[in-house]
């Protein structure tokens, strides 16, 4: 092992004289000196959820400091977006946050709408967007839920998380004929309508869903090894968690009351808040300290359901029309710029778009939730074990494709 | 709050740095001026944005507790200036406040925002690579997407595209 | 190589077994006494006309290629059970084509690919450890197998301490596992490694102690006395008298004692030295081909007697009401008797076997400093107070029963 440094010997008696107790006994004094140990933890780890590397510093099994290295999957989504058309560029908004491509293309479209103030949004498009939205949600959070389990060791929760997953995806094969990336939602509405039939399967699915639902809950959030595992780990505070500019689940892990889609609520959400249909799941501390890996996971698998209700809340009023707004095939944005953040199954996906009034972005900014979310890790790390900082990037549920875009 | 009422907040605090409110406006084509769609930004100066930030976030009226976005745009290869755009967000009051700040494109740099608040970190170094800004104070000035030794400012409209990167042509 | 560092480990443990076993046969004392190799040795001719270390080398020979073909029938069918087993948890078939019937072939297959597989080592590795690691793996698990009597009549040695001759084999193998991890060179595998030790050390105190328990009920550390004691429930024949039956205490010792057996044989949740996701295989990460194969062999193997054990000390060994009735009808003796005595260990065995995959792909993986707080602060403490109870229970027995 050329790599260890060499103490020799690693225990030996100090120099100090030994010191005379009252009864007599003398105390030796050892000078008990180890190395630490550096090691990679990527770029191909099992733990890292993709091509990520942590360059974790180990004095044994403890963790005595971290430093996350980025840019193994960067794509240059940004210049690109200042390369080609507004349309051109939604399939490549599926690809930073690949398990969660609907809500990345909500974003972007949401962000370009902004700039054009005579498009008006077909009620229908609005109203899918919303159910493909949640049901992408869930599915996100099927995986979160999933990878976590396979983090911390439990490997069927996967597959079971992938059956409903699986489901999800075969929905949306049938709205848009893709299982991943799905270039659904666009500037000005939706692609297309939903087969015939098609909002029946999702409240099937929803029916289902509710039932498997609470298995998954009782299988592994309420664990007994699970939770041994995962609570007091990785404790971000609410100050912590603000000052490092966490949102989404993480946010809301360390008990802060904060969702984008009812406190700046954008598309239905308002309507569907007024109305009672859904609440937001807020870390409760109620297996450790509050805000640590345990409550993160809670919300998380809490809101799948909340999306549930917001689906079947959109069900039942979605009526005919319409499905996409009047927008020309090549579309020429005014020009202006604009922020607009919507909530992520990860946190808030910003998108700042600048136009100069021609058929191409000026300036395509991604604000990625991974991105900002993995930054908390270097403070987390240091101090666990060795398992304990996978079960803490587990916890931040980040999504490489996101974090280097 | 919305924007003027956040703005008006602002000047009565005398936060330090405002220069202008940017506000969407309809296209004049009288004028040729093709109007400003999107939402509305508040210009301040680049020197005094770690102080104003301190003040967004230390006011209880404004209580911005987080720094949502901070990233830069290159507005063209002709432009003077770079900006600078910071995005806040309060969870206390639900409100948000986009600014902007200006700077000259020769030797871009500006104060680093990690005192105020710790999200900044990695948005800057973002910002270092991919436009050349330098953030005076950062605590880890590293590259954070692109590899250590990569040459040039990505983002930046004047960018060269390499024709190779260790040997390897990628024309 | 290693196969050679096997046979010649395995075989050196066997001769000396055989030897003492063969002074019987040999001395002129023919028939029921000696072991089945022996009396397979004696089928084809007597043993008078053949030379002492002729028979010897003959049985040693035989015996490894009896283990040989053991550990890989186990590790073989294992395999193939845990992929069915976790499939069908999980919603899945597990394999379904090679050899047609529900994929019976994979494990086959896959031999294959791993035989043919480049074997390669590190550069930076220590290649003689990194060579003989997964030989000491292996040899360790035959020498331990060696000592497992098969039936009431088939078995290599006659061992009167076969309870401790397994156990200590057994345990050789986190040698092997130790030295993996430091000659790969890999960080992740001296990881696995240290833990692997850590975990052993742990977990051998309570594995032992619980196994007083059912030592002190049954009296006897041999298996196949352990067995046979088992036969009779309350002086009544019925193959029930199960070392779990007749003291209650046996059954907490029994808990503590497959807990402490997971732990030994690296199974979930107690995997912390291969754990895949923090450290991608542990003390295998950098092997491959057939010398990876001997690492699955051993834990499949292990997993298989340590079942064994725990079925012949707690729940009866060969002893079903199956048994007790061909004893009634008088055929024992017989070789129907010997089969179905081994079935009924094979079949108990894997029960075990099938019980450590439901908990493998239920639970999730513990943390080193759980895994040495429940094997120090809970388990040994409690394994001796079981100790205790069960001496106080037997003590009281003896005094009402006689």
């Amino acid at each position: 092992m050329t790599d260890v440094q060499q103490h020799t010997p690693s225990i030996h008696l100090s120099g100090e004289e030994p010191r005379v107790l009252p009864n007599g006994e003398r105390e030796f004094f050892f000078d008990v000196s180890t190395s630490d140990l550096e090691v990679n933890m990527g770029p191909q780890h099992p733990a890292t959820h993709g091509v990520m590397r942590v360059l974790l510093r180990t004095d044994g099994e403890l963790v005595t400091g971290a430093q996350p290295h980025l840019g193994y999957l960067h794509r240059c989504a940004e210049k690109i977006g200042e390369n080609v058309e507004w349309l051109q560029y939604l399939p490549y908004t599926d690809r930073y946050d690949y398990l969660a491509a609907m809500n990345n293309n909500l974003g972007y479209s949401l962000a370009v709408e902004s700039l054009m103030p005579d498009l008006e949004i077909p009620r229908r498009a609005t109203l899918l967007r919303t159910i493909c939205a949640e049901l992408n949600r869930i599915a996100s959070h099927l995986i979160a839920y999933g990878t976590y389990g396979l983090d911390i060791g439990a490997f069927t929760p996967f597959f079971y998380a992938f059956r409903e997953r699986e489901w999800i995806q075969a929905l949306f094969e049938k709205i848009c004929g893709a299982r991943l990336t799905y270039s659904f939602i666009r500037i000005g509405g939706v692609f297309n309508d939903a087969p015939p039939g098609w909002l029946k399967e999702v409240a099937a699915f929803c029916d289902v869903f509710e039932e498997k639902w609470r298995e998954y809950y009782d299988l592994l959030v309420t664990n007994h090894i699970f939770v041994m595992r995962t609570k007091d780990i990785g404790v971000i505070s609410a100050e912590m968690a603000y000052d490092f500019g966490l949102t989404g689940p993480m946010l809301r892990g360390s008990g802060v009351d904060f969702d984008l889609r009812r406190d700046l609520p954008y598309m239905a959400y308002k309507e569907i808040w007024d109305a009672g249909a859904f609440r937001i799941p807020v870390g409760r501390g109620a297996q450790g300290t509050l805000g640590d890996c345990w409550d993160r996971f809670d919300v998380r698998v809490q809101e799948m359901m909340e999306s549930i209700k917001i689906i079947r809340y959109c069900l039942e009023v979605i009526e005919e029309g319409e499905v996409i707004g009047d927008v020309p095939k090549v579309i020429k944005v005014p020009a202006g710029e604009s922020y607009v953040g919507i909530e992520n199954p990860r946190g808030e996906l910003g998108h700042y778009v600048h136009s100069d009034g021609g058929k191409v972005a000026v300036r395509c900014r991604v604000r990625a939730p991974s991105f900002v979310n993995l930054a908390v890790l270097e403070d987390l790390m240091p101090g666990t074990l060795l398992a304990d900082s996978v079960a803490i990037i587990g916890s931040t549920d980040i999504v490489v494709g996101e974090t280097d875009r | 709050m919305e924007f003027q009422a956040i703005v008006d907040r602002l000047r009565a605090l005398e936060a330090p740095g405002i220069v202008s409110a940017d506000e969407p406006r309809p296209a004049n084509k009288a004028e040729k001026d093709p109007g400003r769609s999107g939402r509305p930004f508040l210009v301040i100066e680049p020197d005094k944005l770690v102080d104003f930030l301190r003040v967004c976030r230390d006011d209880e009226r404004l209580a911005f507790e987080i720094l949502i976005d901070l990233t830069a745009s290159d507005p063209g290869a002709d432009e003077p200036q770079l900006w600078i755009l910071v995005e806040l967000l309060s969870v206390r009051h639900r409100h948000r406040l986009a600014l902007k700040a200006l700077l000259p494109k020769e030797n871009p740099t500006l104060p680093s925002a990690t005192a105020v608040y710790r999200a900044a970190q990695w948005h800057e170094r973002e910002c270092m690579e991919m436009f050349g800004v330098t953030f005076e104070g950062h605590p880890d000035p590293r590259n954070i997407l692109l590899p250590d030794d990569w040459v040039g400012h990505p983002l930046r409209k004047d960018y060269e595209f390499p024709t190779e990167y260790h040997g390897v042509s990628c024309e | 190589m290693s196969i050679l560092a096997i046979t010649l480990s395995a075989g050196s443990l066997l001769s000396g077994a055989a030897a003492t076993e063969l002074q019987g046969p040999v001395m002129g004392t023919p028939g029921a006494g000696g072991n089945f190799l022996t009396r397979l040795l004696e089928w084809l001719g007597p043993p008078q006309a053949v030379p002492t270390w002729a028979i010897a080398l003959t049985s040693v020979l035989l015996g490894v290629a009896i283990l040989v073909t053991m550990v890989s029938l186990i590790a073989m069918w294992s395999v193939w059970m845990e992929r069915k087993v976790s499939g069908h948890m999980q919603c899945r078939f597990g394999p379904m084509y090679a050899g047609g019937w529900h994929g019976w072939a994979q494990t086959i297959a896959d031999g294959v690919k791993l035989l043919l597989k480049e074997d390669l080592i590190p550069k930076g590795a220590d290649r003689a450890l990194f060579w003989i690691a997964p030989a000491i793996v292996l040899a360790g698990i035959f020498g331990a197998l060696a000592a497992l009597p098969l039936s009431y009549d088939w078995y290599f040695a006659r061992m009167d301490l076969g309870v401790f001759t397994i156990l200590a084999l057994g345990s050789t193998t986190t040698i092997g596992v130790v030295m993996a991890g430091w000659a790969s060179n890999s960080k992740w595998s001296l990881y696995g490694a240290m833990r692997e030790a850590a975990q052993v050390i742990a977990y051998e105190i309570p594995l032992g102690i619980s196994l007083l328990c059912p030592l002190m009920t049954l009296g006897t550390f041999s298996l196949i006395d352990a067995s046979r004691e088992q036969a009779t429930l309350f002086g009544w024949d019925c193959g029930l008298g199960w070392a779990v039956f007749t003291n209650p205490f046996n059954i907490a010792a029994f808990v503590i004692f497959w807990i402490a057996a997971l732990a030994e044989t690296k199974r979930a949740p107690f995997d912390l030295p291969e754990a895949e996701s923090e450290l991608v295989a542990g003390f295998m990460t950098e092997y491959s081909g057939i010398r990876w194969s001997f690492f699955f062999m051993e834990e499949y193997a292990a997993m298989f007697l340590m079942s064994v054990v725990g079925a012949v000390f707690f729940f009866g060994g060969f002893e079903t009401p199956l048994t007790a009735l061909m004893r009634a009808s008088g055929s024992d003796g017989t070789l129907l008797y010997s089969l179905v005595c081994f079935g009924t260990l094979v079949l108990k065995g894997f029960a075990g076997v099938f019980l450590m995959m439901w908990l493998r792909w239920t639970l999730p993986r513990v943390r080193i400093d759980q895994v040495m707080t429940m094997g120090y602060k809970y388990l040994t403490p409690l394994a001796l107070l079981c100790v205790l109870l069960t001496a106080t229970w037997e003590f009281a027995r003896h005094l009402v029963m006689g």
